[in-house]
């Protein structure tokens, strides 16, 4: 990556040991959390293969797409599972099923909004691993040592909890997801992806992508029926929203802008998968 | 991008301010919406019995796989109230949602008065503007969590809670007389926004209300922003450079563990979290 060696780090190499070490024991200290969240998943997947048992009307509304607000994505439609270039026109309220299309076929109830969580996931790290060739290929002008950490963390973090959902994939004897969510990709990341020309517009991308993850785990919790479910969105949630607090930050805006935060850019599980 | 030295936009700053009390007001419905959800949820709950058995059944599942990080909480010895609470049966299910609502609240309490006590200290004039306008905001965006969760727990019936963490307010009072530097006190407001947010990730496994777990779900995230925007002020003091707090930020000097000083797990923990009758109304 291409970012300005010549710049003094203004900090000791001793601050700068001791704040990875830190950095480093914290990280495994959470490790054990996750691998137990995913135990409880392993023994709850003769429950997940069949679905949900019980589905509750918003859970139905969350699988049908209906209410869903697109709000920050500016995402015109992606309702179908066309795998189109182009955005279909507006819609919020026309997806027709709750199963979303992956390699391995489809998967319904809870697994279905664990395939949708990994595609987000594996977006963002394709959006942050393209970020970073771009500055490596010095097509971002000079980018910030914290920039540099930044990406790299933050993509470290997405391949990590992508790794978790598709664990869960695993513990029900599904293939794991490896593609991203098209729908996104196409009508979002790509276009403004093809636009980015410095640190900056990277920043907005990577917190459009943030943000629309963290809601798609809000309403994720409202709607997985698996406890162990709910606690591996929970446990995600929160990490995505702190990557979007330091780009708001790195973008001069404010870091918490809202006191709640919102479901609005949740995606609906008709996004396309590949 | 620009690079301001000289510190924070006054004017930039009030749009700022002005574009986030707009967001809050915003968020506020929608939290609306989720609480009238609640009340009707609460009117409900008399006729729901099968609901709550079938979700009593989940919750004894969790009981005996680990709750909210169970071996983690057993083993800090925070969470031997929160696993006997579960074990009750499922028809006091609704008395324990009540009461980590009245935790949360209490929580909130907590927050709430050390911010306010923080912008009266006699340093925090000499801060940067951002971090005073940090520590504003943070206590109002704290006094919305906490009528929300009080909105909540009389939605579910429960007695309003109007004290604080007994454990946290003793956190806070064992503090006071070393904050005598931000150093100190951004490490205080890190105890207890931890404290707040790694609570919510447990309680939202447990709560068993769903409209009380999307309040809960929908305000840990933001107590987990404001553990990311104080661990990089933590980390930019202790490198010596509080001066590099302003919006825009000085991108080019930030020392690069800057970068991801903010947020340093990829799970959120929750082996802090508080027991669930912590704050309870006894």
């Amino acid at each position: 990556m291409s970012a300005d060696r010549q710049e003094p780090i203004e900090i000791s190499e001793r601050d700068l040991r001791s704040m990875t070490a830190d950095l480093d024991e914290m990280h495994r200290s959470t490790l054990p959390v996750m691998k137990e969240a995913l135990a409880e998943w392993a023994e709850l997947h003769h429950e997940l293969r069949s679905g949900v048992a019980r589905v509750s009307p918003s859970r139905r509304g969350f699988l049908m797409g209906a209410g869903v607000a697109l709000g920050g994505l500016a995402l015109a439609a992606c309702g179908s599972s066309s795998k189109s270039s182009t955005p279909a026109a507006a819609s919020t309220s026309t997806p027709t099923s709750g199963t979303p299309t992956t390699g391995s076929g489809k998967l319904t109830g809870d697994l279905a909004v664990v395939a949708l969580a990994a595609s987000l996931e594996n977006l963002a790290v394709q959006t942050y691993a393209g970020g970073i060739s771009a500055a490596t290929a010095g097509k971002l002008g000079t980018v910030p040592p914290a920039v540099v950490t930044f990406a790299q963390t933050a993509k470290s973090h997405h391949t990590q909890h992508a790794a978790a959902w598709n664990a869960v994939l695993a513990g029900a004897n599904k293939p794991a997801v490896t593609g991203v969510d098209t729908t996104v990709k196409t009508a979002v990341v790509d276009p403004a992806f093809a636009k980015v020309k410095d640190v900056g517009g990277l920043a907005k991308l990577a917190l459009q992508l943030e943000n629309v993850a963290a809601a798609t785990y809000l309403e994720a919790i409202s709607v997985v029926s698996a406890p162990a479910g709910i606690k591996t969105a929970a446990t995600i949630e929160p990490v995505e929203l702190q990557h979007a607090a330091i780009l708001f930050f790195v973008l001069g805006q404010y870091p918490v802008p809202d006191a709640f935060t919102k479901m609005d850019d949740a995606r609906p599980l008709t996004d396309s998968i590949g | 991008m620009s690079v301001d030295r000289t510190g924070v936009d006054e004017r930039a700053m009030g749009r700022l301010i002005e574009e986030s009390h707009d967001r809050h007001r915003d968020a506020m419905r929608a939290s609306r919406a989720s609480l009238e959800e609640l009340v009707e949820v609460g009117r409900e709950a008399t006729i729901g019995r099968d609901e709550n058995d079938a979700r009593a059944s989940e919750r004894q599942s969790l009981l005996a796989h680990g709750i909210g990080g169970g071996r983690a909480l057993a083993a800090a010895g925070l969470g031997g109230a929160l696993l006997a609470l579960m074990a009750r049966p499922a028809f006091a299910d609704q008395t324990t949602d009540v009461q980590m609502l009245q935790t949360a609240t209490s929580i909130e309490i907590v927050a709430i008065a050390t911010y306010d006590a923080a912008l009266k200290l006699p340093f925090m004039g000499s801060l940067p503007k951002v971090v005073q306008t940090f520590a504003t905001t943070t206590k109002q965006q704290h006094t919305e969590h906490m009528q929300a969760f009080s909105a909540a727990v009389r939605a579910l019936g429960g007695k309003a809670q109007t004290a604080p963490d007994p454990v946290l307010l003793g956190v806070v009072n064992k503090a006071k007389p070393g904050l005598t530097g931000p150093g100190a006190l951004v490490e205080l407001a890190i105890t207890l926004e931890m404290g707040a947010a790694e609570t919510y990730v447990a309680f939202v496994t447990t709560l068993s209300d769903k409209n009380a777990r999307n309040t809960t779900a929908s305000i840990m995230g933001v107590e987990a922003q404001h553990v990311a925007v104080l661990n990089a002020v933590k980390a930019l003091v202790a490198a010596g450079h509080p001066e590099y707090l302003t919006l825009p930020p000085p991108l080019a000097t930030l020392p690069a563990a800057a970068g991801s000083a903010g947020f340093p797990d990829s799970f959120y923990p929750y082996d802090a979290a508080r027991p669930a009758d912590e704050g309870a109304v006894k």
